[in-house]
């Protein structure tokens, strides 16, 4: 044993503070016999001199360290800085309360923005491929050619899921009236659970309440701060919401260009090699909804495969429509679906339900049951959306509706490229397999209206007013006079031909990716040739009239 | 035996035998109660018995308990059963879907109640609903569904007004509707997805409101999820309390908005918060918040507690800050019309800026709204990215939203909307007030259709859960992380769909629990005296079943003591 010195300097104490010093003493003296009083107490007050060699003040103060320890931790890290706090007195809160003055909720819709909202069609009746139409001032047009509707093969008219629907409602009712994991399951979303995984070529499938919910859900389900996530620069903005929503860190490759994602795959791995194991995903969609194009899957799988990424692929827009029985972007290229780590999906669009889902191996989508907080804190889907959803699985399986809809599609596809009088006026930017046509201004004639390249994305001028908060800098001259043309196409294709089209109504400030306006012309499977060949003679002609003149 | 979900099998039952087991029929005129608050009266606090501190040890010692079988567990499986942890080891260089320490509590504490969640069922979830008979025999990893059903009574569904029917008007309207307008809208609201259905539904769901106008959206969770970032910016202050819904916070959190809490219903402490936050602005600038938001929910699923309207009232109107409340569980369940906590609280709705409802609970349907004032509206139907780029409803559902609304507002089928208005009442007053004098914890407002009967320790979820389910009661656990770690609950969801006599039966089902489980240690005061005049002795009551089916009904009716 190591001899101690103790150094006794006498300093003379107050009384009072002696009295202090006697009472704390023996009332420690008399905390340490009562301890000692408690089974055990011995062994811990002996260890405690033991392991601190007798010394009291060290004790002492190892459990004031410890105190503050435990202080710092319990402290809300998110609170106000102390020191940036100004003290006021409550006169001097009041005062300011007094004078604070919120600004209004929303800013009032200008005139300049008024048309937008009058633009929106007022459909009376069923959204068929032939609607009624109410225009703004009052008057009905009927037999309207509906190509702006995205219930490609029809599925939302049919007889059989009809009558699947008004089945489910008379035997349950229409909502399931509770989540998922507390009775909301019905036999219904367990059979279009099983019907989604075996029609897709998955282990297992889990139902989303709403198309625009699943992606940002899912994709922060599985990605935390720290996690890495290569996106296409050209995603929609579900899934732009999403990876803001997880927190990762998230880097990007140019739209489409598979060379580029190799680079910056390999630009990452040095850096991440040398991190810890994180979860790395490649996002990207099976169709462009904001483009109508498909990446090269082959590539991409190759991609992920060299450098251990995950794939994760949006095809809300390609399921039941893309591959010769409607699979999805991997029946195209010949690649099962295992290879796609996660697939979600629609259940809105070609199968002409409601709702959403994805698809993968067991243990990923279990453990969205439990974690993602679209599936854990909404209701489940009204059993007859499943209902509906089976039953358009099946009858696409059944008939020929998915290669009568992708003649189509080339049909009216190959109209447009071929048309020399539109070769200067616009662009095709969409894919001889997509069901929406998407056609944006030609650059030589936007160049000349003196319209920006793209609007919005990364370093603009959109993305500081939206990080200041300006509000009266969301309106955008330029994106606003673009979308003003476009929907006067879509007003005369209208008025003149009753051919309903549409044009991308994407709002800009929420968008965190460049964009250009586009027309968008949405094939259904109910029309004959000679129906596109009218709509394509229209719509090309009323495309001619309004841009020729500019 | 299969181990999937079976089809649902056929009925027998004929028309009203079916119809009364969606809806049971009102035995008798005495079970009808009008819920309301008198304007003035201060709030009533509910009493929150604490229970003993042995409760709250036994709590913790089971949770580490827990925690420590299932880390020797994990120990021994990853050397002996590597298999079965492939999902949270490293594979090829590719990191697991889920952490070790993420998925810990799902693997070893849930899986374990696991048969309590996410039971299957078939067919109307009204006053009884038909559960498949299921076993496991690997410790809840997989089922196997003998293809049977047994009728269990309903205490877990939203299904609050009991619109949840598969016969009346609503579902016969419905069924026209899909034949009229097929199954759904084709498309977001903007570009063709709005149809003349669209513009009643939102009309009748504003006047229902007292607000101008309102928006329907097919997702009750996607519209607050989507809510915010068209409100606030990072340069707007959102105050939440903070036993908001997961929806809210997503939310808020997505609009980049900065975020306070304060403690659930605590007044004094939104406004310490209030005054703190105005009077120091934007941090390290100090520039003024450019627009401070209040958000609150009208009935908390998980407390039962209301909001406390008046004084949020009050406090808006000095510091000047938005009022969101969030009316899921609150609209169509609560205030003489069933118009909410507004109804309620003999409130006028112009009082609160953003009213937000979801059409999951009171009407059998799905889906949420937004109702404001025009000048709102008409922005958010050109900046609600729900509205610009999400589904629209599908037409059925808009057609029971519809039906539903005007039963309840007397427009439809007389007097009916009234009446299953007044039985929610009464059923959740006596409910809640025979729980609390059989000696159970109780969280909650009198008024409220949500009644927390409070477990505390975790395995008595199942335990509570499994007895129930013997009985035929289906009803809802919840635990942590969904509350607190220490307080486990089972909660009740009340329904006008049962009758007086359901609620006997389940008293009587709750007594033998409690006292199996040792549940029945509250102070009773809760309850109210037995005798006048206990309290100031220092006796706490105790009623026995008997005493409690007797004066209950009636003493529900009263002001609590």
């Amino acid at each position: 044993m190591s001899t101690t010195t103790v150094t006794t300097t006498t300093i003379l104490l107050p009384e009072y503070l002696e009295n202090i010093y006697a009472e704390v003493e023996t009332s420690f003296g008399r905390f340490l016999s009562l301890v000692r009083e408690i089974p055990g107490g011995a062994i811990i007050i002996n260890y405690i001199r033991a392991s601190y060699k007798n010394d009291p003040y060290r004790s002492l103060f190892e459990l004031a360290l410890a105190l503050f320890a435990i202080r710092y931790f319990l402290a809300s890290k998110f609170s106000y800085n102390e020191k940036d706090m100004v003290k006021l007195s409550d006169k001097d809160i009041d005062e300011l309360v007094e004078e604070w003055n919120p600004e209004p909720i929303v800013l009032p819709v200008s005139d300049k923005e008024q048309w937008q909202a009058d633009s929106n069609p007022l459909v009376i009746g069923a959204v068929a491929s032939r609607v009624e139409l109410q225009v703004p001032n009052g008057e009905h047009l009927k037999n309207v050619a509906n190509l702006a509707s995205n219930d490609f093969l029809n599925m939302s008219q049919r007889e059989e899921t009809k009558d699947a629907a008004k089945k489910q409602i008379a035997f349950s009712g229409i909502g399931a009236c509770g989540p998922p994991n507390f009775y909301g399951t019905q036999d219904a979303h367990a059979r279009l659970e099983e019907d989604l995984a075996r029609f897709l070529g998955a282990e297992r499938a889990i139902l989303y309440s709403q198309d625009f919910c699943t992606v940002p859900s899912v994709i922060a389900c599985f990605l935390k701060r720290g996690d890495i996530v290569v996106y296409d620069s050209g995603i929609a903005l579900a899934t732009q919401k999403g990876i803001e929503l997880s927190r990762c860190t998230a880097y990007h490759f140019n739209h489409n260009d598979m060379d580029n994602l190799e680079k910056v795959l390999a630009d990452l791995k040095p850096m991440l090699d040398e991190g810890p194991l994180t979860r790395r995903f490649i996002i990207t969609e099976g169709l462009f909804q904001n483009f109508g194009d498909s990446p090269d899957l082959r590539r991409i799988c190759e991609l992920k495969k060299k450098f251990k990424y995950r794939l994760f692929l949006d095809e809300t827009l390609s399921i039941g429509v893309l591959g010769a029985t409607g699979r999805g972007l991997p029946e195209l290229y010949g690649i099962p679906r295992t290879d796609v780590e996660v697939t979600t999906g629609a259940l809105s669009y070609a199968l002409g339900s409601s709702g959403g889902f994805c698809v993968g191996e067991n243990a990923m989508v279990h453990h969205q049951l439990i974690s993602s907080s679209a599936y854990v804190f909404s209701a489940a889907i009204p059993p007859y959306f499943a209902r509906v959803a089976s039953v358009s699985l099946r009858l696409l399986q059944e008939d020929d509706s998915v290669s009568r809809l992708q003649s189509s599609i080339n049909f009216l596809y190959s109209k447009f490229k071929e048309c020399q009088k539109l070769k200067k006026l616009v662009i095709i930017t969409s894919s001889d397999v997509s069901p929406i046509l998407h056609l944006r201004l030609h650059r030589d004639l936007r160049s000349r209206l003196d319209l920006p390249v793209s609007y919005g994305g990364p370093g603009s001028a959109m993305e500081k007013i939206v990080q200041r908060g300006d509000e009266h800098g969301y309106f955008d001259e330029n994106y606003n006079r673009e979308s003003q043309i476009l929907q006067q196409i879509v007003d005369r294709v209208l008025n003149n031909h009753n051919i309903l089209i549409t044009r991308c109504k994407r709002i800009l400030h929420h968008e965190k990716l460049p964009l250009l306006p586009e027309l968008m012309i949405h094939i259904n499977v109910a029309f004959s040739e000679s129906e596109l060949s009218e709509a394509f003679e229209a719509v090309s002609s009323e495309i001619y009239n309004v841009l020729q003149q500019l | 035996m299969s181990k999937t979900i079976p089809d649902a099998l056929i009925d027998n039952d004929s028309p009203q035998e079916k119809a009364e087991k969606e809806f049971g029929s009102l035995t008798s005129k005495e079970w009808l109660f009008v819920s309301k608050h008198n304007p003035g009266e201060p709030l009533p606090v509910p009493i929150e018995d604490e229970p003993p501190y042995f409760i709250l040890i036994a709590t913790y010692l089971n949770y580490l308990i827990l925690i420590i079988i299932g880390h020797i567990r994990d120990f021994f499986g990853k050397l002996f059963h590597p298999e079965l942890f492939r999902d949270v080891m490293v594979k090829d260089g590719i990191a697991p879907w889920y952490a070790n320490f993420e998925s810990f509590y799902t693997r070893r504490l849930k899986t374990r109640l696991d048969d309590c969640f996410a039971r299957p069922i078939c067919g109307v979830p009204g006053r009884y609903i038909k559960c498949y008979d299921r076993t496991s025999d690997d410790y809840n990893n997989t089922y196997n569904y003998s293809g049977t059903v047994t009728e269990r009574l309903n205490l877990s569904s939203y299904n609050y007004l009991g619109f949840a029917q598969s016969s009346g008007l609503c579902t016969s309207e419905s069924i026209k509707t899909v034949e009229k307008y097929g199954t759904n809208s084709a498309g977001p609201r903007v570009s063709v997805g709005t149809t003349d259905l669209h513009l009643e539904c939102e009309d009748v769901v504003a006047k229902f409101t007292g607000k101008d106008n309102a928006l329907v959206f097919s997702m009750g969770y996607g519209t607050n999820a989507n809510l915010f970032t068209s409100l606030v910016d990072s340069k707007c202050c959102v105050i939440s309390d903070s036993l908001n819904h997961g929806s809210i916070r997503t939310g808020v959190r997505l609009s980049g908005a900065s975020v306070k809490t304060f403690a659930h219903n605590d007044m004094a402490a939104l406004e310490r918060t209030l005054r703190s936050v105005i009077s120091q602005g934007q941090p390290k600038t100090h520039r003024p918040w450019k627009k401070i938001f209040v958000a609150v929910e009208g009935l908390y699923s998980m407390e039962g507690t209301l909001c406390n309207l008046p004084k949020l009232v009050e406090l808006r109107k000095r510091y000047k800050f938005y009022l969101f409340v969030d009316e899921a569980h609150s609209i169509g369940a609560m205030g003489p019309n069933g118009k909410g906590v507004c109804d309620y609280f003999g409130i006028s709705s112009s009082n609160i800026d953003i009213m937000m409802g979801t059409f999951t609970k009171s009407f059998g349907a799905t889906g949420g709204y937004i109702a404001a004032d025009k000048a709102i509206i008409d922005r958010l139907k050109l900046d609600l990215t729900t509205n610009t780029y999400g589904e629209s409803m599908s037409p059925a559902v808009l057609t029971q939203i519809i039906t539903s609304l005007k039963i309840i507002d007397g427009q439809l089928n007389g007097n009916e909307g009234k009446e299953r208005l007044q039985r929610i009442a009464f059923n959740s007053r006596y409910l809640r007030l025979g729980l609390k004098r059989l000696g159970f914890i109780v969280y909650g407002a009198d008024d409220s259709p949500v009644i927390p009967l409070l477990l505390y320790l975790p395995p008595k979820m199942p335990a509570f859960s499994r007895m129930m389910y013997d009985r035929k009661v289906a009803v809802v656990v919840v635990g942590y992380p969904a509350t607190d770690i220490t307080s486990s609950r089972i909660r009740f969801c009340v329904s006008s769909s049962l009758k007086k006599e359901d609620i006997d039966y389940l008293l009587k089902c709750c007594d033998e629990i409690g006292d199996t489980l040792f549940l029945k240690f509250s102070t009773g005061i809760a309850g109210g005296e037995k005798h006048p005049g206990d309290y100031k002795k220092g006796i706490a009551p105790r009623w026995t079943l008997e005493e409690v089916l007797e004066k209950t009904p009636e003493d529900c009716k009263k002001a609590m003591y």
